[in-house]
């Protein structure tokens, strides 16, 4: 099926818009308008004033990640290695080892994610068979002064918690 | 060749090898009837009746595959509706008290109950009752570790340790729910062979304590090479990883099905052996105790060769086909006298009449086929007066005590090529390091006479040169191993219309070709 055509008359023939100062001055006096409005008064204009003003992060933003823990404190992580193996920038690097608190069989000895690599897709808490990683931190500014800043280990990855209730979380879709 | 015979399956005639059962028959033409307890290995028991088929005309309607003869103008039907009910229902039943712990589960991407489920059954579990729960994490002995809730009772572990190596180490104890596979009180498994129940463990029951947690087995490459552990040479299958920012490593070996060698099993020690290839290696090149560029070390060696008056070469029988007939060249154009003496490499008594072998050497029978000499008297005759030794990866502290080494060394320089760092390497006044099996491809005869070609499986961040590469350096007229490979068709009648690609997998059995026919 055809797409529908809608013709636009072309402008820029006339005359009065032929001698291009009319124009300019005519564009100039919206953009002095504008200016001039704004400096007296700011109070209507669509800017945040960030970082003073932070935005509203919605539960489904797919902020930094944290592992999660079980109510004692205890990272729930199995070390699967399914977010290792969906992840499309390869940013997570696991070693699992035996765990003895009777929980499970295995955990992670180390758990890094690289957020130089991270592209923030999600497949990981999505790979996640028990909700052991999530991005629901609420960070989405992540700033750092080295490389190695930006690598998070698992007791970085334990420390934050999540920036929404449980409710909220579970409404969002997760 | 079996004689052939015709039968149906699904209604489609299919041409099979007689003599031989259903599950073998048809798999071998490619169509799978699934199993779980039977194994080609250990015979047909019949108890987990996944093998279900149904026969149409004469017979029973539903024989189970493992127990029932292919027979000429059978017909079988497998993807029959009430074939299909059988195999869901039969998933089902495995199902039922299976704790589902793939994340933990070592097996989990090898695992016959996930590829079954899959393929069979893709139904949510109808249990309103709690599961029978079992003993996990048992310590079997021998290096397995045993989970009795994901055991599914076929008893392939148990019939190989009756069968096979004959010691009987397991049992299956209670019945119905409570029946779980274990061993005696205070009897581990203990015998040369117990690793091969984690390989033939079709689910995650048994798994093995040394690579416990080390990898998700979809990570690992798998190549198919040979073990160089004894001079049984038992095809195997490297598996091996390079972790981002890290090291290629192997991280296990499996036995790879070769009926004229090992068939389906090797032995602990030789599975074990991968930890030599990563461990204990020597990567630097040396001019005494100094670290130096490869190309000094080897300049320096050629004005070593340049002014030696006597030079012995000696060989390790570890070295492949082509490494030897590189160093043989290389021996020759020098004129030095070549040995591949390697007497310690023989361990009287350590073999059994299975796969281990008294000879922990991969090779020996190139040494032979290639007329080098190996006895200790001519070694040790041109040692009394050399100059020079160039080693090519033969361990001497296996043949000789501390002493021994220093009053056959002498005042002799040495210059070392060793895949790993040992003391006689550090004493050496030249050191090489050369990459070991797993990093190059080569050819080597086993003890049996049959002819295995491996290919390179590991490729390390620093890739060491391989012995036939040194050898060139150090004025071998035989450039690469292509061109020892060249030189080998000519030594060994048998290869002569074989490319290395294209030695067949099973290798090549030089009794039965023409071992009389080595011209060298």
């Amino acid at each position: 099926m055809g797409a529908k055509v809608k013709t636009i008359a072309r402008r820029g023939s006339t005359l009065q818009e032929r001698i291009f100062l009319i124009e300019i001055f005519k564009g100039m006096a919206t953009t002095f308008g504008h200016f001039w409005r704004n400096l007296l008064d700011n109070s209507k204009l669509y800017v945040r004033h960030y970082p003073e003003v932070k935005p509203e992060i919605p539960v489904r933003w797919r902020g930094r990640h944290r592992l999660t823990s079980h109510e004692d404190g205890s990272v729930k992580c199995v070390a699967c290695f399914m977010c290792q193996t969906n992840c499309p920038a390869q940013c997570i690097q696991i070693q699992a080892g035996e765990r003895l608190d009777g929980k499970a069989e295995k955990m992670p000895v180390s758990f890094n994610i690289d957020l130089l690599e991270c592209i923030y897709c999600g497949y990981c808490v999505e790979a996640c068979p028990l909700d052991a990683i999530r991005m629901d931190t609420g960070i989405y500014s992540v700033t750092g002064k080295d490389r190695e800043s930006f690598n998070m280990g698992i007791d970085d990855l334990l420390a934050k918690q999540g920036a929404f209730t449980e409710e909220d979380y579970k409404k969002g879709g997760a | 060749m079996a004689d052939k015979i015709k039968l149906f399956v699904n209604g489609e005639e299919v041409e099979v090898e007689s003599g031989k059962n259903l599950v073998d028959a048809v798999s071998a033409v490619g169509i799978e009837i699934p199993h779980l307890c039977y194994h080609p290995a250990l015979g047909a028991d019949g108890n987990c009746r996944m093998c279900l088929v149904g026969l149409e005309e004469g017979g029973p309607p539903l024989v189970p595959a493992c127990k029932t003869p292919a027979q000429e103008g059978m017909k079988v039907l497998l993807d029959a509706e009430h074939i299909r009910k059988i195999q869901h229902d039969v998933m089902e039943f495995e199902l039922i008290n299976h704790p589902i712990d793939c994340p933990v589960c070592d097996q989990a991407g090898e695992c016959k109950l996930q590829d079954y489920y899959m393929g069979y059954d893709r139904k949510d579990s109808r249990m309103t009752v709690p599961q029978v729960t079992k003993s996990k994490k048992l310590d079997f002995g021998g290096g397995v570790v045993h989970d009795q809730e994901r055991c599914i009772v076929c008893g392939r572990c148990v019939r190989f340790l009756r069968q096979i190596t004959k010691t009987g180490e397991l049992g299956i104890i209670n019945r119905t729910d409570t029946a779980r596979v274990n061993i005696f009180p205070g009897r581990p498994i203990d015998n040369r062979y117990g690793l091969n129940v984690v390989d033939l463990c079709p689910v995650g029951a048994m798994t093995s304590s040394d690579f416990r947690f080390k990898q998700r087995v979809w990570f690992l490459k798998k190549v198919p090479s040979v073990c160089h552990g004894c001079a049984k040479g038992c095809s195997i299958t490297i598996d091996h990883n390079r972790e981002k920012y890290q090291d290629d490593i192997i991280y296990r070996f499996r036995p790879r099905l070769n009926q004229q060698v090992n068939g389906y099993f090797m032995c602990n020690d030789g599975r074990l052996s991968y930890r030599r290839e990563n461990e204990g290696r020597l990567t630097q090149f040396r001019l005494g105790k100094n670290e130096r560029d490869m190309l000094d070390v080897i300049t320096g060696c050629n004005k070593e060769i340049a002014h030696s008056r006597k030079t012995v070469v000696l060989v390790s029988p570890d070295l492949s086909l082509e490494q030897m007939v590189s160093v043989k060249a290389l021996a020759e154009k020098l004129g030095a006298t070549l040995s591949g003496f390697s007497d310690g490499y023989i361990k009287t008594g350590d073999g059994d009449d299975y796969l281990i072998s008294d000879d922990k050497a991969a090779n020996r029978k190139g040494l032979e086929i290639l007329g080098i000499d190996s006895s200790r008297k001519s070694f040790e005759e041109a040692m009394a007066d050399a100059e020079l030794l160039i080693n090519f990866n033969n361990d001497l502290s296996l043949s000789y005590d501390e002493s021994g080494i220093r009053s056959l060394l002498g005042d002799t320089r040495t210059i070392a090529c060793s895949t790993h760092d040992d003391e006689l390497t550090g004493q050496a006044h030249f050191a090489l390091a050369i990459s070991s099996y797993s990093e190059y491809a080569g050819t080597v005869i086993n003890c049996d006479n049959v002819l295995q070609h491996f290919t390179k499986a590991v490729t390390k961040n620093n890739e060491l040169p391989d012995v036939c590469a040194i050898a060139a350096e150090l004025g071998s007229p035989l450039q690469n191993a292509g061109q020892a490979y060249a030189e080998l068709q000519r030594a060994i009648g048998a290869l002569s219309e074989y490319q290395p690609a294209d030695i067949p997998a099973e290798g090549l059995n030089l009794n039965d070709s023409e071992a009389a026919n080595v011209t060298a």
